[in-house]
């Protein structure tokens, strides 16, 4: 039903588009890169672009192209992973707490309610504050912050579901609260939370790049989006491509998965006027 | 009202005790040892003895609970003790810088706020028109950039190619323009759309239709019915806004280099400064929780209607 709508929607095929292709360089990315990313070749630095090198090299003479096309691993590699734990977790945690009401509920919305005191952004700042520059400690704090805030929005939107009509039949019938929640409830919320979590991609996408341009998730040297642009700040005004370029994998990403998000939105609420 | 207001005030302690709370356990659960931090910081080298001292002296050697009692004593005096970096205060530091951050964010939501009322109901009445696909490109896009990176983007049309506003700008009023712009340009995107769908959704109500009968001009019913109650539920989320906007102006910051509080704390993360660091957590997640309080008091005292109709807000 939803993949035929899909199928007709100009935007959402637009935005599969770019996603396939996304997933596949980052797939495939060993085999597209001409050149070994991390191959460090003084000779070659500062190189236009030419058939070895189809971007040219950087300050090391490392191959721009190559390290753009293994780059995608990092994004796309962390940054989906997150927001499947995500939804699993705020899925489960979500409706259950909405679900079992007090006082569940009320111990989730207290926990959740504090850890969206802050923002994203401080959360993470502050944990990995904490326990110091990784990957892993990224990972880690990205996700813990993501999914206090979308099993909020999961809770909003059982407790909508909840109040409604077939919900209270289902009860007359002695349906139990798992096959309630199983069978009516998540069946029911799964289409606009895909929506949510499509457009939440290609945030996660621009904040993971955004840590790692900070100085605060991959280390110095890893060809990561975020971080090749970090480090092409001093040669800004010499060679501003070194800026350009990663800039423009990241906004592709994020233009990928907003167009097939948006279009989501439209395929799933045909009704309301947008 | 009162009432309404005195609800959200014990709201706003618990969840703030619950921010020391968290802002504690992440500080235990740090790899870094406060003592030897401290240490490092004033270079001497120091005997097992003087660790353990230091340890009594910052109360480290007592039970768990009794630290949390006295670092929720700290927290409510605003005292996170002196920066490993600075040897200053930390949060006197902090509130230093704190101004920079604040003129960056103001300008930024004002300019916002600027373009995004007239485009906002300009593209819904326009529904459908070139203008109105135009927009939805445009702010489809605006909502993609990494703001690092439209920074940089920003930095070379202007500062370099064009030459019109000054490349480095620590502090100077001048230099206020860029980082604002880029701040406001996934604000704008984002709440344009946002708009446009309220006016819509306003539009099709009966009170629209009623105006309509009565012989009042489009111009008069959108610019003063329409407008208001398109705008209201809006004001909750620029409310919103304007904290995260100061919390992300940390990546803004350090591509401008401008001397706010989110290039300082990130220099105090990777220098492992944890005073700096906590200070800077409660302080952002205070701003943050404040903003969303007057937001939502803000809205009710434009449509009190709110708070008999749905109640829980």
């Amino acid at each position: 039903m939803i993949a035929k709508r899909i199928m007709k929607n100009k935007q959402a095929l637009l935005g599969l588009a770019i996603i396939i292709l996304l997933l596949l360089v980052t797939i495939f990315a060993p085999f597209l890169a001409p050149n070994d990313p991390e191959a460090v070749n003084i000779m070659d630095k500062f190189k236009a672009s030419c058939p070895e090198y189809p971007l040219g090299t950087d300050e090391l003479g490392r191959c721009i192209l190559s390290r753009l096309i293994v780059g995608s691993r990092y994004s796309l590699g962390i940054a989906i992973p997150i927001m499947l734990t995500v939804f699993c977790v705020s899925l489960l945690v979500g409706s259950l707490s909405a679900y079992l009401g007090k006082p569940v509920d009320r111990i989730v919305v207290i926990l959740y309610d504090i850890i969206i005191a802050f923002p994203v952004i401080v959360i993470v700042l502050a944990l990995v504050g904490a326990l110091g520059q990784s990957l892993g400690n990224l990972f880690f704090s990205l996700m813990l912050a993501l999914c206090a805030a979308y099993t909020k929005l999961v809770r909003s939107y059982v407790l909508q579901e909840k109040s409604k009509d077939y919900i209270a039949a289902a009860k007359v019938c002695e349906s139990s609260d798992i096959k309630i929640i199983v069978n009516h409830i998540v069946p029911n919320i799964v289409p606009v939370l895909l929506v949510n979590f499509t457009i939440g991609i290609g945030e996660a996408i621009v904040m993971i790049s955004g840590f790692s341009y900070l100085g605060l998730g991959v280390g110095a040297g890893v060809p990561e989006w975020g971080a090749m642009l970090s480090n092409a700040k001093q040669y800004f005004y010499s060679y501003p491509q070194f800026i350009l370029y990663p800039g423009l994998c990241i906004l592709l990403c994020v233009v990928g998965f907003n167009l097939l998000g948006e279009a989501l939105r439209d395929i799933t609420t045909p009704e309301e006027q947008l | 009202m009162l009432r309404y207001i005195g609800k959200r005030m014990i709201g706003l302690v618990i969840v703030l005790l619950g921010v020391v709370a968290l802002s504690f356990v992440i500080a235990n659960v740090s790899t870094v040892d406060p003592v030897e931090a401290y240490k490092r910081m004033t270079g001497a080298n120091t005997s097992k003895e003087e660790i353990e001292a230091m340890r009594e002296e910052m109360g480290l050697d007592q039970p768990i609970h009794i630290q949390f009692v006295n670092w929720l004593g700290d927290a409510v005096r605003f005292d996170f003790g002196k920066s490993f970096v600075t040897k200053n205060d930390a949060m006197a530091d902090l509130l230093s810088r704190l101004p920079y951050t604040l003129l960056q964010v103001v300008v930024a939501m004002a300019f916002s706020v600027l373009v995004i009322v007239p485009i906002g109901i300009l593209s819904a009445i326009k529904k459908g028109t070139l203008f109105d696909k135009v927009v939805h490109a445009l702010t489809l896009a605006g909502a993609s950039f990494p703001p690092f990176w439209l920074g940089y983007m920003l930095l070379l049309l202007f500062a370099v190619q064009l030459k019109i506003l000054p490349v480095t700008s620590y502090g100077q009023l001048s230099g206020v323009i860029l980082p604002a712009i880029t701040l406001a340009v996934p604000i704008i995107s984002i709440n344009v759309r946002m708009l446009r769908a309220n006016v819509l959704d306003n539009l099709n109500q009966d009170y629209v239709l009623y105006a309509k009968a009565r012989g009042l001009s489009n111009r008069k019913i959108v610019g003063k019915h329409v407008l208001k109650n398109a705008a209201a539920p809006m004001i909750t989320i620029l409310g919103q806004t304007f904290g995260y906007t100061v919390a992300g102006a940390v990546i803004v910051e350090n591509v401008f280099a401008w001397p706010g509080v989110g290039g300082y704390a990130v220099s105090a993360i990777i220098a492992r400064d944890l005073p700096v660091v906590n200070a800077y957590v409660i302080l952002i997640a205070l701003i943050f929780v404040v903003c969303n309080l007057l937001a939502d008091i803000a809205q009710i005292a434009i449509n009190p209607k709110l708070l008999t109709e749905g109640g829980d807000l």
